[in-house]
């Protein structure tokens, strides 16, 4: 999580040849922020027009990244945008609601191709889907992707004790909305 | 049912065969022919030079200032110009307020007083007819 070898190789390639650079950049973090907005917007159509968005507003912004932030945090701080744009863009068309996809992906059959979690693991993503946003989003980095909050407080733009507190909450509603408590 | 820790495991989430193989031509392949962005400076950065500027007239004005203090003729310091008595009083003394006329009036009037008329009572009378103090004042 820390600013890698392999981030700083990325940084000084995007300096000499911007393009080996970036194609760099891309294979090293598509992955995992496939799976950060995935999980945020749950739908794969979804997180893959988000993730797109992602590395282009990234490529446009490259000239103005500077070294002060890691280049994770700074991916990750656009990604959540993205998946938070799309989010918000949904709820504007009258689509489907996070609410709703969480049965969508229980009842029908389109929704179940997409998920193949067990009956456990079903009921933990509808819990984290009835969590406020941003609860929803320190959920996720914490536990999926055990993100330090120190991390966690440049990519949110919040304090870390707010972010362990949220979390805290976050946990407690999940424990109790699943009868683990 | 399973403790919170332990049903995180593998995602649950599917996603479409050979999705992660391809989708990063993708996404280099979406940005051939974009803009890249020109660095923005911050306004410290852009307004850089124009302060160094600014910064060093500042200092020459200030070091000039001092020299002339420091190295100047005593004599041109601290002098006062030379203004008469009658020039001072007749630039800063040259109203007559009813306070000194009333005070004064006893001594430089020449009528016999008016009983049971009080001298401020006669300068308020002289004053609602508009007559100027100064004039009451030559007059008497």
């Amino acid at each position: 999580m820390d600013f890698t070898d392999q981030d700083k190789e990325i940084v000084r390639l995007l300096k000499t040849d911007v393009n080996r650079g970036f194609r760099l950049l891309v294979e090293t973090y598509s992955k995992r922020l496939y799976w950060h907005i995935r999980r945020l917007v749950i739908l794969h159509e979804d997180a893959d027009d988000a993730l797109q968005n992602t590395f282009i507003n990234a490529w446009k912004n490259i000239g103005n990244f500077r070294n002060e932030s890691a280049l994770y945090t700074w991916l990750y701080t656009i990604a959540t945008n993205e998946a938070l744009t799309l989010i918000n863009k949904r709820k504007r068309n009258s689509a489907l609601s996070l609410d709703e996809i969480g049965s969508y992906l229980a009842t029908s059959a389109e929704g179940s191709t997409w998920f193949d979690g067990d009956e456990a693991q079903l009921k933990l993503q509808n819990a984290i889907l009835q969590l406020p946003e941003k609860q929803r989003i320190v959920f996720n980095l914490r536990y999926f992707d055990e993100m330090p909050y120190e991390e966690m407080s440049k990519v949110l733009g919040t304090s870390e004790g707010a972010l362990k507190a949220s979390y805290h909450h976050a946990v407690k509603k999940i424990e109790e909305m699943l009868g683990l408590s | 049912m399973k403790n919170l820790k332990e049903i995180a495991g593998k995602s649950p989430f599917v996603v479409p065969e050979n999705y992660f193989e391809e989708i990063n031509s993708r996404i280099i392949a979406s940005t051939e022919g974009i803009e890249q962005v020109t660095p923005t400076k911050g306004l410290y950065l852009r307004m850089k030079p124009y302060l160094a500027v600014a910064a060093s007239v500042a200092v020459l004005v200030l070091l000039s200032f001092t020299a002339l203090k420091i190295f100047s003729p005593s004599e041109n310091r601290g002098v006062i110009p030379t203004v008469s008595l009658q020039e001072f009083s007749d630039t800063y003394i040259n109203d007559i307020d009813a306070l000194t006329l009333e005070e004064e009036l006893p001594a430089i009037a020449s009528w016999d007083r008016l009983p049971d008329v009080s001298n401020a009572e006669i300068i308020d009378y002289l004053i609602l007819e508009n007559v100027d103090l100064d004039d009451i004042y030559e007059i008497l």
